[in-house]
């Protein structure tokens, strides 16, 4: 017997081992609502994965490989899909959710146990044919029904700048009393005017007094004047006095997936079915709060160009870009960072912040990341 | 089936879910600490009390790490009090290092929500009031309780900030206080 068992553990061990490097089994599902379409990627185990979406399809582009049913799979029945294909390219797997007509995907989050990556996709109108003289028998009714031009991500023309704390919020102060809020000021100030004299870009800014607003409403003067970046600027302070530096944050809402996902599982029935009003105020919040959530890519893109270019002009220590749970970052719905441009609780560098020459080069170097992210963004939409 | 072979079958099946839980236990293993229980008499033949060792993390000037020392907690009956007395070393701090809490800061209660493996802590209301602002300071401060208490009392998942009594937007103007925070043990070195 003790043969038997030793042979086995052999055995399970064999038998285990390809399938701990198996790749996932995704799985396809799709539900049409009112007014959206839901597709569901399912998963025995979580994957990497990039998302590349275009108004005639969806791709899903895993890092590695992935057991899918099926080259092609028919969507049957469906007013905005046609079917999902599986191709693998290289060393990992890209399943493209085919539409018919243009579609646009409104939301997207991710699900546990089962893992699941879910997409809410609606209708857009797709844009019309270049302008031509149509035969005269293509026009009239025909004409009329052709679909109206599809709404595509703009350059950027407005820029929203936000110059941290303000009035009663002194934000840290400096051994020799020097008040972040000036500071962020000061360099905001400097900032607009840069943007605006050598790109005509529109800025707006949050404050461009010595006034209190409050985070909440920093981002909705973002939001409801439809800027296409947001950027924070702030001067840092540490309970080490010897800390020193710049750094440039983007928002991260890791601190709070596994909650979201904690009552996402809680809410399981109503996540796969919205005819059900989700009840749960939390779960409201950090849905609300997600705003930033599809521009976190983007985000990332802006807090490292300006932190590149921080890093030439200030001469100081680099300290990266980072993530952290941002309140007036989460609630924005654009390309968002929030600069800590030195330490104000460092004694040499808040007698550098005292300097006009020192907030001008700030300025400058947010500048120079900011037009470059603009450059490399526009660029693309070509 | 010849018997040979259902015991291979058997002992095979078997150690394919040894296997597989060894596998999720492993996966599942987080950094973290068991606080070592100790007994100690008072020398005179009286009552033996029980201490509980555990492992801190505190702030320095000379490394971006939070650094660990140990210190001995008697045990007190209820779970509670072991972490309020938990959180009372995180307020008082060590000589040799910094503890990133504004002076004066007290703990005005504490829950333990078993349910949802969440800590409550509800400080008073000078943690914002004195609290000198800026992000890496919040962030310190953030991740200094939690990972703190997380990393030695592996049943708390996470840990929710509470002022006065009450939910606070942030502690300073940048991070969000509304939500409950997941250790980051980044922030801790291992010795």
């Amino acid at each position: 017997m003790k043969k038997s068992i030793k042979a086995g553990l052999l055995c399970a061990v064999l038998l285990a081992a390809p399938l701990l490097s198996a790749p996932p089994a995704v799985s396809f599902r799709s539900f049409d609502h009112e007014g959206y379409t839901r597709v569901v990627f399912q998963s025995d185990r979580a994957f990497a994965y990039s998302v590349d979406a275009q108004d005639d399809r969806l791709q899903l582009r895993l890092n590695g490989r992935a057991d899918f049913p099926a080259p092609t799979v028919a969507v049957a029945n469906s007013p905005l899909l046609e079917k999902v294909t599986c191709e693998q390219r290289g060393e990992g797997s890209v399943l493209t959710v085919h539409f018919r007509g243009a579609a646009a995907v409104r939301k997207s989050f991710v699900l546990e146990k089962p893992f699941r990556v879910v997409f809410d996709l609606v209708r857009v109108e797709k844009a019309p044919p270049p302008p031509q003289a149509p035969p005269e028998a293509a026009k009239g009714d025909a004409a009329a029904e052709e679909p109206a031009p599809a709404p595509r991500p703009k350059p950027i023309e407005t820029i929203c700048l936000d110059p941290g704390h303000g009035g009663e919020d002194f934000g840290a102060i400096g051994r020799s009393k020097l008040k972040e809020k000036d500071v962020t000021l000061r360099i905001s100030l400097k900032l607009k005017k840069l943007i605006e004299s050598r790109t005509g870009l529109r800025v707006i800014m949050t404050r461009d007094k010595d006034s209190e607003v409050s985070l909440n409403t920093r981002a909705s003067i973002a939001n409801n004047q439809l800027a296409q970046m947001f950027i924070s600027i702030h001067a840092n302070s540490s309970f080490r006095k010897s800390a020193f530096g710049s750094e440039t944050y983007f928002v991260s809402l890791q601190a709070t997936d596994p909650e979201a996902l904690e009552l996402a599982q809680k809410e399981n029935q109503n996540a796969e079915d919205p005819g059900e009003a989700i009840q749960n105020d939390e779960l409201k919040m950090i849905l609300w709060n997600m705003a930033q959530t599809e521009h976190i890519r983007e985000s990332s893109k802006l807090a490292e160009a300006i932190q590149n270019e921080l890093n030439q002009l200030l001469g100081t220590r680099d300290r990266g870009v980072k993530q952290a749970p941002f309140r007036v970052l989460m609630r924005t719905a654009m390309p968002a960072v929030l600069i800590e441009a030195v330490f104000i609780s460092n004694p040499s560098e808040e007698r550098k912040l005292q300097s006009d020459d020192f907030l001008d080069k700030i300025a400058q170097a947010i500048y120079n990341g900011v037009s470059k992210f603009i450059y490399a963004y526009n660029g693309s939409l070509k | 089936m010849k018997k040979g072979t259902r015991a291979w079958l058997a002992a095979g099946a078997a150690a394919l879910v040894l296997a597989a839980a060894l596998l999720l236990l492993l996966r599942r293993r987080g950094p973290g600490f068991v606080p070592e229980l100790l007994s100690r008499d008072d020398g005179r033949g009286g009552a033996v009390a029980e201490f509980i060792k555990v492992k801190l993390f505190f702030l320095s000037e000379t490394s971006r790490y939070l650094q660990p020392v140990y210190r001995e907690i008697e045990m007190p009956e209820a779970r509670e009090e072991l972490y309020r007395r938990f959180v009372s070393l995180l307020l008082a701090g060590d000589g040799a290092h910094i503890a990133p809490v504004p002076a004066g800061v007290q703990l005005r209660s504490l829950h333990y929500l078993a349910g949802r493996q969440m800590l409550l802590l509800d400080f008073s209301e000078s943690l914002a009031g004195s609290f000198p602002g800026g992000t890496a300071a919040e962030l310190e401060f953030i991740y200094y309780m939690v990972d703190n208490v997380c990393y030695n009392f592996r049943e708390i998942k996470k840990v929710k900030f509470l002022i006065g009594g009450n939910e606070s937007k942030s502690l300073a103007g940048h991070i969000d206080l509304e939500r409950p925070f997941f250790p980051d043990f980044t922030w801790i070195q291992e010795p």
